[in-house]
């Protein structure tokens, strides 16, 4: 067998993948947002419709966040024992 | 923004009759697609929930899986939002003049296009299978002389009264437009006299 090289990274580079996300979702909402605003039909619906939107996105983040900053992110997550996290206790039911 | 009371290309005497959008049933698949792609994973969640608390108290696999959890629920949460948008500007206008079609394909392609009644020969109606029937919704196709393609109102409430009203509107704009026509004759044979 292998050894995997001893590289030790703290498991916050997880929230370069989530922050890449929210970029992308941003964007991508901003973007549909100005489809709605440029093109929709004007009146009260489309300002509820578009207050919906960001309402939901706002809970959705909060819930996601807050939960998150109770982690310690500086942990090191090393690569040589990332098999250590798939074990028998990881699927304990199963 | 649009406003119904200013259309774009507003002739003088235009007004709008009938504003179009897909059946709410267009609406309720959405609902349905996002409440099944939550509700599943939640009730696997609740299901396995032991599970679920040891990976949350995991100090590696608790965060790598509440991250991938708030993605999949933002993603599921913009792409009803973007299906929603999809139908929602989706749009048919009749006026007593002209018909407009407004379709949004995905976020990138849009199209808008119009057609004058009295260019219109033929309306037809279609109403297929259960659901359609049940809830009173389908097409309706305008055929216009020396057009390449037709306009398709897709999935419509009550496509039976649509067309029996493009038809009767399409009647009164000939009528219009023969009337104007006759006097606008009259108004250079005065001219040229």
């Amino acid at each position: 067998m292998f050894d995997l090289p001893d590289i030790n990274l703290p498991i916050a580079v997880f929230l370069i993948v989530y922050g890449a996300y929210m970029v992308f979702y941003v964007l991508y909402s901003l973007f549909n947002i100005y489809h709605l605003i440029r093109y929709g039909v004007y009146g009260l619906g489309l300002y509820l419709i578009v207050s919906i939107f960001v309402g939901g996105t706002i809970i959705l983040v909060a819930g996601s966040v807050f939960p998150l900053l109770e982690y310690e992110w500086t942990l090191p997550l090393s690569l040589d024992r990332v098999g250590d996290f798939y074990n028998e206790d990881l699927f304990p039911a199963l | 923004m649009m406003r119904l009371d200013h259309l774009p290309n507003q002739r003088p005497d235009e007004h709008m009759i009938l504003f179009l959008r897909r059946h709410w049933f267009a609406l309720l698949s959405i609902v349905t697609a996002f409440i099944l792609l939550i509700g599943i994973p939640l009730a696997l969640v609740m299901y396995f929930k032991e599970i679920v608390v040891d990976w949350l108290i995991n100090p590696v696999i608790g965060p790598l899986f509440l991250i991938l959890a708030s993605m999949y629920v933002l993603s599921i949460w913009l792409f009803a939002f973007l299906e929603f948008t999809d139908y929602y500007l989706d749009t048919w206008i009749i006026t007593n003049e002209r018909i407009i079609s407004i379709e949004q394909e995905g976020l990138f392609n849009r199209t808008a296009s119009e057609l004058d009644l009295a260019a219109v020969q033929d309306t037809t109606a279609e109403i297929r299978g259960i659901l359609q029937t049940v809830f009173t919704y389908g097409q309706v196709y305008v055929q216009t002389a020396g057009e390449k393609g037709r306009f398709h109102f897709k999935n419509i409430d009550n496509p039976e009264r649509v067309k029996e009203l493009v038809t009767r509107l399409v009647e009164e704009d000939k009528r219009r437009l023969s009337a104007l026509g006759a006097g606008g004759r009259g108004k250079i044979k005065s001219v040229i006299k």
